[in-house]
């Protein structure tokens, strides 16, 4: 079947519609469904990847870094900087370091394998936290605003590991820093540019322009061995202000993506997960699992303290930075497609960052769920000990 | 009798005919109404943020036209209301919101799940009944 491109592509878009039926069913994100199904596909019906599916693929973990970049709020990192930089630069560290060193003295795996290990469980989802604000109402509080910049901080330092850890610093590394920082810096202007003059036209150029710069810095990033998702971010985040004012382009790639593109990372993504290596490997994905949680508790927890949060809120701001899932599934196939780890050891990390986007959150929520938002106390000022009151810059 | 009256109303045939005992109800004790509709399909461990904010205002955009209805019925017979749309679990929602609006009465529909369905998860109105401070008013 593979010789023929439409039933390849017939075969992987009704496990995709079987994913989107399932979770509007469900009410369970998209994503995961579809790496579950991905799971079944490869375990059960032998399905595998083409050339052209991994580039679909490929460039889904693209686009959809570029739209988590893009959905932070500029004006809440900004108010909230100090906590949310102190918050989300821990959170990203300490179970970086944790995971990295557990996987390599105790799971034994080899210096680069462990990295990947650490990167894949740094991250916090800003969805995951978001969806489960959403129900409470935290997402319209400063509290909520200032846990998902923090949210953010902690994936911008995972792209930047990801990014930099495995490349190579030669004068390919030197064009793609120097191109990368000549383009985010004229990208909000040039972006505003094109909407202007020429946007919202049947012909989309508009979104064109992004996926050029997209492609572009992608493919510099690769010449440097480094990875596209770290431009991709970084392009997000610049013009995270450009896309607050515009919410029809953002709806519109995010139509293309969900349609298209990211279907065929997640599938993928699922389909290298091996059941039986799940079963093997069940010790070090539940120790694995721990060290992310507890990493994430033992740090974040004294700093939400440090910042006056109340013991509650504290307790349920560092489950819900516990969580984890696109960016660790990104991490991980990052390292398998380049022969960094290997079938079992991914199929251990994304075993243990699905567990993380689901336990983190029901514990959150059945335990510690802060009382409705309007009866929501915010923290107060830091303590002079450890920060300046937040600027409002 | 009853001065506050919460009506869950989720497009169903059930909560169609919750709302209008409810509404008899109301204008028979002078109460206040609170139309509930619960965002419950909102998708949990997304991947993006986008994708939350797009459900939840597809689940809005559903509900509008449901609560106007359920506005002009309660209206015609003199019974003054507030709506809402919240996300949640259906009957965390509700009883939580009974409680803090001080309700003294929840109206539910019956929502005719199967018997399998009912095995295994319970109903939603099982679940307000567990949870809820005050009475609850299953209309079948």
């Amino acid at each position: 079947m593979d010789s023929n491109v439409w039933l390849t592509a017939a075969a992987w878009m009704a496990l995709a519609l079987a994913a989107s039926l399932f979770s509007i069913r469900l009410g369970v994100s998209v994503a995961l469904i579809e790496i579950l199904i991905g799971v079944a596909a490869g375990n059960f019906l032998g399905v595998h990847t083409t050339p052209w599916i991994d580039f679909l693929a490929t460039f889904g973990s693209g686009l959809l870094t570029f739209l988590a970049g893009a959905e932070i709020d500029p004006d809440s990192l900004r108010r909230h900087f100090r906590p949310a930089m102190a918050i989300g630069v821990v959170s990203f560290l300490a179970p970086f370091v944790a995971a990295a060193a557990f996987a390599h003295w105790v799971g034994g795996w080899d210096r680069q394998a462990a990295w990947i290990a650490g990167v894949s469980l740094s991250t916090t989802s800003v969805a995951v936290v978001y969806a489960v604000m959403l129900e409470t109402g935290l997402n319209r509080t400063e509290l909520g605003k200032l846990i998902l910049a923090a949210c953010f901080i902690t994936d911008l330092g995972t792209v930047l590991a990801l990014g930099i850890l495995f490349a190579n610093f030669n004068a390919w590394m030197l064009l793609f820093v120097a191109v990368t920082a000549a383009v985010l810096w004229q990208l909000p202007r040039l972006t505003r540019m094109v909407i202007t003059r020429v946007g919202h036209r049947v012909s989309e150029p508009e979104v064109k322009f992004i996926f050029l710069v997209l492609f572009l810095l992608g493919g510099l990033a690769k010449l440097a061995q480094s990875e596209a998702v770290l431009p991709a971010y970084l392009v997000g985040l610049v013009i995270a202000g450009v896309f607050v004012r515009d919410r029809v382009l953002m709806e519109r790639m995010r139509a293309i993506a969900f349609t298209m593109l990211t279907p065929f990372y997640f599938l993928k993504a699922g389909l290298y997960v091996s059941l039986p290596a799940v079963a093997t490997g069940a010790l070090l994905i539940g120790a694995l699992l721990l060290v992310k949680m507890g990493s994430k508790i033992v740090s974040i927890w004294p700093i939400t303290r440090a910042f006056r949060f109340e013991q509650r809120e504290g307790i349920y701001t560092t489950l819900l930075m516990s969580t984890g899932l696109t960016f660790g599934t990104i991490s991980a196939l990052f390292g398998l497609t380049n022969h960094i780890i290997d079938q079992a050891q991914y199929t251990v990390l994304v075993t243990v960052v699905i567990g993380s986007a689901v336990i983190p959150t029901l514990i959150a929520q059945r335990f510690f769920e802060p009382p409705p938002a309007h009866a929501i106390t915010e923290p107060s000022p830091p303590a002079p000990a450890i920060a300046a009151p937040v600027g409002g810059a | 009798m009853f001065h506050r009256i919460l009506v869950g109303l989720d497009g169903s045939e059930g909560g169609r005919r919750a709302l209008e005992s409810a509404v008899e109800l109301a204008a028979l004790c002078h109460a206040d109404m609170l139309i509930v509709s619960v965002e419950e399909k909102l998708p949990a461990y997304a991947a993006t943020v986008g994708e939350v904010e797009d459900e939840e205002r597809y689940e809005h955009d559903y509900f509008g036209p449901i609560q106007r209805d359920a506005q002009q019925l309660a209206e015609s017979r003199g019974v003054r209301i507030h709506l809402e749309v919240v996300p949640g679990h259906p009957a965390v929602a509700l009883a939580r919101l009974a409680a803090e609006r001080g309700c003294d009465l929840i109206v539910l529909g019956h929502t005719g799940h199967s018997r399998l369905h009912h095995l295994f998860l319970g109903s939603t109105a099982d679940r307000v009944v567990e949870r809820a401070h005050c009475a609850v008013l299953v209309v079948r």
